[in-house]
């Protein structure tokens, strides 16, 4: 059953209480986040700055007018959840929610399964959420019902511990709708549990990578490096949306100044985002990766500078991204082909693509990449509300239409 | 004119033969050896000039050393002398892209004379001549497989004059292996039972499946070796001693794992005085093989504190006398001890892995 308390509420409320409950969540010093925050850091590892600043991304971006663009945008107008509107030359049509949503996050990332969970919860439908447990995704459906008490039987919280709870298997079964985050085995599992009816949305873990232009590279200063070491570092560039590798189209020489300049940057950045603590497997991975850029740097040549806890490695098409913190690569090319080739020899998939400008290069680029996002370094990490995240609308798998002529 | 080579030769032989060197023998051999072998491999030498170090400006300790990632031996040739000096060579696992490295060497002497001595005093401390039961690749099969070789030395040399190999790639010869075993018992000749722990774990499951136990006879021993890696199914050593030492009759103190890697040319055993407990174990270095726990930036840390394993081996004076790996460990009171990859260790976040697109890549 759907909870009546939440059907019974107007969306454009719902909108606002969401909004209401975020902007408390903004304040660094309230409670449930300083709760929250050391929660993470105890279980990520993650340095307290960079929770901070990944907490201050998910919630600043959670606005009244964030919601309300991304429904606009998908079901032509707010009021369309509440009961059927009149639209042209098409039926009259209710984007009515479904009873049941179920939003697992099989991962760590920070706050992923909170975003669905909200728009599930726009579209009135009860949501469970499953997540390892950080009690982020707890404390703020506990500060949305403080906002309103329909959102405490409609929002509910509960631990991912792999797949074992016995409660799933009902829940998957009856659940209309299933956003799931995870690695494909994990996916897989999770799908095959579901009922045949059930909409699975799978987001499964993708890469992301740059394009530095020609003229990007001319363009290229201390600023820029900023921006794009920001996108590679962050979370230990362990999101779907770190930058995993740049390539930099140009003549010969290019290369070694944009390798300059991130090195600084990456000194800039162990000062503003300090590393946090890792494991001791992960810790001799990035060693053995250093190491061995330095020994082919030396006996080959290619760029190989360390900044701060970075390391830029100027590395060959031949090579897959290393997927480790603190590794800048950068590859040469002479245009948007080689990108091409590499992602397909690869096997990459692409989430977004990093641009010096969003032009319609880089978004033939894209498109040619299966990229599902093309954006400016320095925002790949702040993806907007009412974006396509993996490249999928974000109220629409939480509603059934009902036309009514 | 003394050939420069042999020169380091016999004094790394003599300091075999003793089977002991002080710090600072260690150091001064230490250091003749890199100066001959940046003289002689263009690749390390490149590498320890990035590192700071030529002829002119040498290490001052042995932590100084230039250690090359033990991938680099995929990457280039390391070797001191010309290819068609080659003697021997050994291969290292594949990469991701197929392709393995080689570990060269223009004579077998110091390798023979490091693997013996070692095993002499870990594995034979009584002297024992043992009949040896191989669940390892046979050099006829695998003729580049560095253990391969070192068994065969060994079971030839130090053997009863009988030996048997009874692994082909993941096939064991059960049956062949019981009747051997069978026999040893009947005669009363002790066995030493040399193999991978994967191995080892198909012969117990064999053994299992055919209710059948043996009892070696008194002074049998079994050397493991190498791990799971890369395998479908992983047994914690604790279980799989406990079930070789029921299902073999071997004292668990008497099954000994050593550790050695394709690119050193010197192997590391459990320290005797450790083997009364299946973890954690000491594992010892014989004197001309150091290990040293560094930290991600190289830097050496205080005993106790988990960091990654360099090697310096002495005996590798065809290659490249430091060599520094991904294993973690922590220097303890007599040797190290070595730390298996943490089963089950929680990944973070949703970007894709080198090993998932190792997958989807097929």
């Amino acid at each position: 059953m759907a909870d009546d308390g939440l059907r019974s509420l107007p969306a454009q409320r719902i909108v606002a209480h969401i909004a209401d409950a975020a902007a408390r969540w903004r304040d660094a010093d309230f409670p449930p986040r300083v709760r929250a925050t050391a929660a993470i850091a105890q279980r990520l590892g993650y340095s307290t700055p960079v929770i901070e600043y990944a907490l201050d991304r998910l919630f600043f971006g959670i606005t009244a007018q964030g919601l309300e663009t991304a429904i606009v945008a998908e079901l032509g107008a707010v009021a369309a959840l509440d009961g059927p509107l009149a639209r042209t030359h098409a039926p009259d049509a209710w984007a009515r929610g479904v009873e049941w949503a179920v939003v697992i996050s099989s991962d760590t990332t920070v706050g992923v399964a909170l975003v669905p969970a909200l728009f599930a919860l726009c579209a009135k439908a009860r949501v469970v959420v499953k997540d390892r447990s950080d009690a982020l995704v707890a404390g703020f459906f506990a500060t949305l019902a403080e906002e309103h008490p329909a959102f405490a039987g409609a929002a509910i919280a509960l631990p991912w511990d792999g797949g074992s709870d016995p409660v799933e298997d009902e829940l998957f079964a009856t659940a209309d709708v299933v956003v799931a985050f995870g690695r494909q085995d994990a996916l897989t599992a999770i799908r095959g549990r579901c009922g045949v009816e059930t909409r699975f949305v799978p987001f499964g873990h993708r890469a992301s990578i740059g394009r530095l232009s020609a003229r990007g590279v001319q363009e290229f200063d201390a600023m820029r490096a900023d921006a794009l070491v920001r996108d590679a570092l962050l979370y230990d560039g362990e999101g779907c949306l770190s930058l995993h590798a740049t390539f930099v189209t140009g003549r010969t020489g290019a290369l070694a100044q944009v390798a300059s300049l991130l090195a600084a940057a990456g000194e800039r950045a162990a000062l503003e985002f300090p590393i946090g603590t890792r494991s001791p497997e992960r810790t001799a991975a990035i060693a053995g990766y250093r190491n061995l850029a330095r020994y082919r740097s030396t006996t080959r040549g290619g760029a190989m500078i360390e900044g701060g806890n970075a390391v830029v490695v100027e590395a060959s098409l031949d090579a897959p991204p290393p997927f480790l913190p603190g590794a800048l690569v950068v590859i040469p090319i002479s245009g948007d082909d080689d990108v091409a080739a590499y992602v397909a020899a690869h096997r990459l998939p692409v989430q977004a693509l990093g641009v010096d400008t969003v032009d319609a290069d880089s978004i033939a680029l894209a498109a040619r990449i299966g990229a599902v996002r093309v954006c400016p370094f320095g925002t790949m990490q702040d993806p907007p509300l009412a974006g396509h995240h993996g490249g999928e609308t974000r109220i629409a798998p939480f509603v059934r239409w009902i036309d009514a002529r | 004119m003394t050939d420069p080579a042999a020169a380091l030769d016999a004094r790394i032989l003599a300091a075999i033969a003793a089977y002991a060197l002080d710090d600072d023998a260690f150091l001064a051999l230490a250091l003749d050896l890199f100066a001959y072998q940046i003289a002689h491999s263009a690749p390390y030498a490149a590498y320890a000039r990035g590192c700071g170090f030529d002829a002119a400006q040498m290490p001052r300790c042995v932590e100084e050393i230039p250690a090359v990632p033990a991938a680099a031996f995929k990457e280039q040739r390391l070797a001191t002398f010309p290819p068609e000096r080659g003697a021997l060579w050994f291969e290292t696992s594949g990469t991701t892209r197929g392709s393995g490295g080689r570990h060269e060497f223009d004579t077998p002497a110091l390798y023979e004379a490091a693997l013996l001595a070692s095993f002499d005093r870990m594995m034979l401390g009584d002297a024992q001549r043992l009949r040896y039961l191989l669940l390892v690749p046979e050099p006829r099969e695998r003729p580049h497989s560095s253990l391969g070789f070192m068994m065969d030395v060994v079971a030839r040399r130090r053997g009863d004059g009988e030996h048997g190999w009874y692994a082909h790639d993941d096939l064991l010869e059960v049956e062949r292996f019981l009747d051997d075993a069978r026999r040893a018992c009947a005669e009363g000749v002790p066995v030493c039972l040399a193999t991978t722990a994967f191995a080892l774990v198909g012969l117990l499951d064999a053994l299992a499946s055919r209710s059948c136990r043996l009892a070696l006879p008194a002074g049998s021993r079994i050397m493991e070796t190498g791990g799971f890696k890369g395998r479908s199914r992983v047994v914690q050593r604790e279980a799989l001693y406990r079930d070789a030492s029921n299902g073999l009759g071997v004292p668990i103190a008497s099954i000994v794992a050593e550790y050695g890697m394709t690119e050193l040319s010197s192997q590391y055993y459990d320290a005797p005085e450790s083997r009364a407990a299946i973890e954690p174990r000491v594992k010892r270095a014989p004197p001309w093989l150091r290990p040293l726990v560094v930290d991600e930036r190289g830097r050496l840390l205080p005993a106790g504190i988990v960091g990654t394993v360099r090697h310096l081996d002495l005996a590798n004076r065809g290659s490249v006398i430091a060599v520094e790996t991904e294993d973690l460990g922590a220097a303890v009171d007599g040797g190290i001890v070595l730390l298996g990859r943490e089963a089950g260790a929680e990944l973070r976040g949703c970007s894709l892995d080198a090993e998932e697109l190792l997958h989807r890549r097929g």
